[in-house]
C-alpha cells in the first residue's frame, strides 16, 4: 500500500464563495516530488496555504503526515518556504535561524552546526551574519530555503522557490530538491515556471480555476497523445493525405532540403509500427521516426484547453 | 511562549521607536529634575517662617510629582500603543507571521507570547517611569518638595501605574488580531483618548458637584478603563480619596473623585476579556 504524506478529499478554500481552490482532492506518496502547476491566481498558494493551517478551509478535508490539517502534530515535520518571503528585517540570517530552531524544537546543542549546514546548503556562508534588511530578493529567498531545512522535515513544501534566483541559483535549487528526495524526503513544489519543474517532478497536479484538472504520475500524464516526428522525401507528401483511420493528426513542421518533417499523431503507441509498414508499403521512403516526449508545458497547455472545452460545452448546455 | 517572548524582546528592541521613546523619556525626566531643581532652590530660599508656605508647599509638591506622573503614564500609554498594535497586524499584513504560524506551534502560544513580551517590557518601562519620576520627587524635590509617601504607598501606586500598560497591551492585541494596524491604532488612540478626557471631566464633576460630569466620566472609564488606574494609582500614592480640597492640593491631575474597587475588578476583567477574544479571534482568523 502506497505511503501519502499528502491526502485531501474534496479540500475547499474560497474567499465568499470565489477563487482560491475548489474540491481537491489528491494524494502525494512519500518520497516524491509532487509539482502543483497552475496559472498565477489559479488557486496553488492558496490550497498550500490550507495546508498549513494559515487558512481554514471552507470544505472537504486533509491530512499531513497522517495527521488533520490545522493540527499542530501535522507540522511537526514540515518545513515552508512561502511565495512572499518576508523576514524580520532587523534580524542577522543566523538569528533568524536560531528563532526557528528554537520553535522547530531542535536541541540546543545541535543549533550551531544545523544552522551552518543549512547556511552552507543554501549557498549563504559567509553572509548569515548580516542583517536581513540588507539581502537582496535572492538572499532572502535562499535564507528561506534555509529555514524550511532547518528543522531536517519529512515533508517540505516550497512555493515558487526560485522566483527570485538567477540560473545559478535555479539550477542549485534543482539539485537541492533531487537530493531531498534520494534522502526519502517529500517536495510539494508549487510554480508555473513548468521548464523547471519537469527536471525534477515526479508526480504531477494541474490546477485551473481554482479546481485540480489532473494528477499523477509525470511519466503516465506525458502520454496525454502519442505522437512520432516523421521525416519523409519531400515528394511523398501526397501519401500523407491518405492516412489509415488511426492517425489523429499530422502537422507540418519544416522542410529539411529535399525532404519532410512531419508531427504524426497517433491513436495508440503501439501504431508505430504499423504507419510505418503502410508507408513503406506505398513507397514511402522513411528517413527517421522520432518518437516525440511531451513538454510539461504541452502536457499543462492539453489539460487545461481540455478543462476549458469541457467548461464552454457545459456552459453552452446550461445556456441552450 | 518562550521563543516568541524572546522574538518580541529583540523586535522591541531593534525598532527605532524603542530607542527613540527611551531616549525621549530620559530628555523629560532630565527636564523634570531640572524643573524640580528649580522649584525646590527657590521654595527654600523664600522659606522663611511664613506659616502659608507650608500649604503652598504641600500644593507645589503634589502639583508637580502628579504632573509627572500624568505625563509619564501618557508617554507609557502611546509607546504600549506603538509597540503592539501591529505587533500581529503587521506581520499578516506584510506575511511575516506564515512562517511563525507555519511551525508547529499553536495560534495560542504565539498570541500569548506576544502579550508576554510586550506587556513584560512595558511593565519594567513604566516601573522606571514611575521610579524615575518619584526618586527625582524624592531626592532631587529634598526636603522642601518631597512628598511624604510610605513604601507600602509606593508599592500600591506602582501595581497600579503598571497595571495601565497591560491592560492597553490586551485590548491593542485584539484589534491587532482582528484589524488592520492602522484601523487599530485609530481606534485605541481614540478610546485612550475619551479615558483621558472623561477622567478629567469626572474630576472636574466632582469637583462642582456636578454628577452629569461625573456620570460621563463614569460611562468613559467603562468604555476603556485605563485613566481610572492612573487615579488609583495617585489616591495611592497621595493618600487621598473622595477629598474635596485634594483636587486644590493636588491640581487637575489630582483625584478627587475615586474609581471603586469594583472599578478596579472591572478593568482587570476587561484586560482578561480582550486577550480571551484576541485568543480566540486570532485563532480563527485566516492569515
Amino acid at each position: 500500500m502506497t505511503d501519502y504524506v499528502i491526502e485531501t478529499w474534496d479540500l475547499t478554500k474560497q474567499y465568499n464563495g470565489k477563487a482560491g481552490c475548489k474540491n481537491i482532492t489528491l494524494q502525494v506518496p512519500r518520497g516524491s516530488v509532487f509539482g502543483f502547476l497552475g496559472q498565477n491566481g489559479a488557486g496553488k498558494s492558496t490550497f498550500v496555504r490550507t495546508m498549513l493551517g494559515l487558512l481554514h478551509p471552507t470544505g472537504g478535508k486533509a491530512q499531513m503526515l497522517g495527521y488533520p490539517i490545522g493540527s499542530v502534530e501535522a507540522r511537526k515535520k514540515v518545513g515552508y518556504l512561502p511565495e512572499l518571503f518576508r523576514y524580520p528585517d532587523w534580524l542577522t540570517g543566523t538569528q533568524l535561524l536560531e528563532h526557528h530552531a528554537e520553535l522547530g524544537g531542535l536541541p540546543r546543542s545541535e543549533r550551531k552546526s544545523v544552522i551552518s549546514n543549512v547556511v552552507a546548503r543554501v549557498g549563504m556562508a559567509g553572509r548569515e551574519k548580516e542583517r536581513i534588511r540588507g539581502f537582496s530578493k535572492g538572499m532572502q529567498q535562499r535564507i528561506g530555503l534555509a529555514c524550511a531545512l532547518l528543522s531536517d522535515p519529512e515533508l517540505i513544501f516550497l512555493d515558487e522557490p526560485t522566483s527570485a534566483l538567477d540560473p545559478i541559483g535555479r539550477k542549485e535549487v534543482r539539485e537541492l530538491i533531487a537530493e531531498l528526495r534520494d534522502q526519502g524526503k517529500t517536495i510539494f513544489l508549487n510554480s508555473h515556471l513548468l521548464s523547471e519543474m519537469e527536471s525534477v517532478c515526479d508526480y504531477v497536479g494541474i490546477i485551473h480555476r481554482s479546481e485540480l484538472v489532473v494528477h499523477g504520475e509525470w511519466r503516465k500524464l506525458r502520454e496525454v497523445a502519442e505522437q512520432v516526428e516523421l521525416t519523409v522525401d519531400a515528394k511523398n507528401q501526397k501519401l500523407l493525405e491518405q492516412l489509415p483511420p488511426y492517425v489523429h493528426g499530422k502537422e507540418f513542421m519544416r522542410n529539411d532540403g529535399e525532404q519532410q518533417r512531419w508531427l504524426i499523431t497517433l491513436d495508440q503507441n503501439k501504431r508505430v509500427p504499423e504507419l510505418l509498414g503502410a508507408l513503406i508499403t506505398e513507397g514511402a521512403a522513411v528517413h527517421e521516426v522520432v518518437r516525440k516526449q511531451q513538454s510539461l508545458e504541452e502536457v499543462f497547455l492539453y489539460w487545461v484547453q481540455k478543462k476549458e472545452g469541457e467548461a464552454h460545452v457545459a456552459h453552452h448546455e446550461n445556456h441552450v | 511562549m518562550w521563543p516568541i517572548m524572546k522574538i518580541t524582546y529583540r523586535e522591541m528592541i531593534s525598532k527605532r521607536i524603542f530607542t527613540i521613546t527611551l531616549l525621549m523619556s530620559l530628555a523629560f525626566l532630565v527636564m523634570y529634575g531640572v524643573a524640580t531643581w528649580y522649584a525646590s532652590k527657590e521654595i527654600a530660599e523664600e522659606m522663611g517662617n511664613a506659616a502659608d508656605l507650608l500649604m503652598e508647599t504641600g500644593f507645589f509638591s503634589t502639583q508637580l510629582l502628579g504632573m509627572g506622573l500624568y505625563f509619564g503614564s501618557i508617554i507609557t500609554a502611546l509607546l504600549a500603543i506603538l509597540s503592539s498594535v501591529g505587533s500581529i497586524a503587521s506581520e499578516v499584513e506584510s506575511h511575516q507571521i506564515d512562517t511563525w504560524l507555519a511551525r508547529a506551534l499553536p495560534r495560542r502560544k504565539y498570541l500569548l507570547g506576544k502579550f508576554g513580551g510586550l506587556a513584560s517590557m512595558l511593565a519594567l518601562y513604566a516601573l522606571l517611569m514611575f521610579l524615575g519620576l518619584l526618586s527625582i520627587n524624592q531626592f532631587v524635590g529634598g526636603g522642601v518638595l518631597a512628598v511624604h509617601v510610605s513604601m507600602g504607598q509606593v508599592l500600591t501606586a506602582l501595581g497600579f501605574f503598571i497595571l495601565m500598560p497591560i491592560i492597553l497591551v490586551c485590548v491593542s492585541l485584539l484589534l491587532s488580531s482582528i484589524t488592520t494596524t492602522v484601523t487599530g491604532g485609530i481606534i485605541l488612540i481614540i478610546l485612550y483618548g475619551i479615558s483621558f478626557i472623561g477622567g478629567f471631566i469626572e474630576q472636574l464633576g466632582s469637583m462642582i458637584q456636578q454628577s452629569s460630569l461625573i456620570n460621563i466620566g463614569i460611562v468613559s472609564s467603562l468604555l476603556f478603563p485605563t485613566d481610572s488606574l492612573f487615579r488609583k494609582s495617585t489616591i495611592a500614592l497621595f493618600d487621598t480619596a473622595d477629598d474635596p480640597i485634594s483636587f486644590a492640593s493636588q491640581g487637575l491631575f489630582g483625584t478627587a473623585s475615586a474609581p471603586s474597587d469594583a472599578m478596579l475588578i472591572y478593568t482587570i476583567l476587561y484586560g482578561a476579556a480582550a486577550l480571551w477574544l484576541a485568543v480566540r479571534l486570532f485563532g480563527k482568523r485566516d492569515v
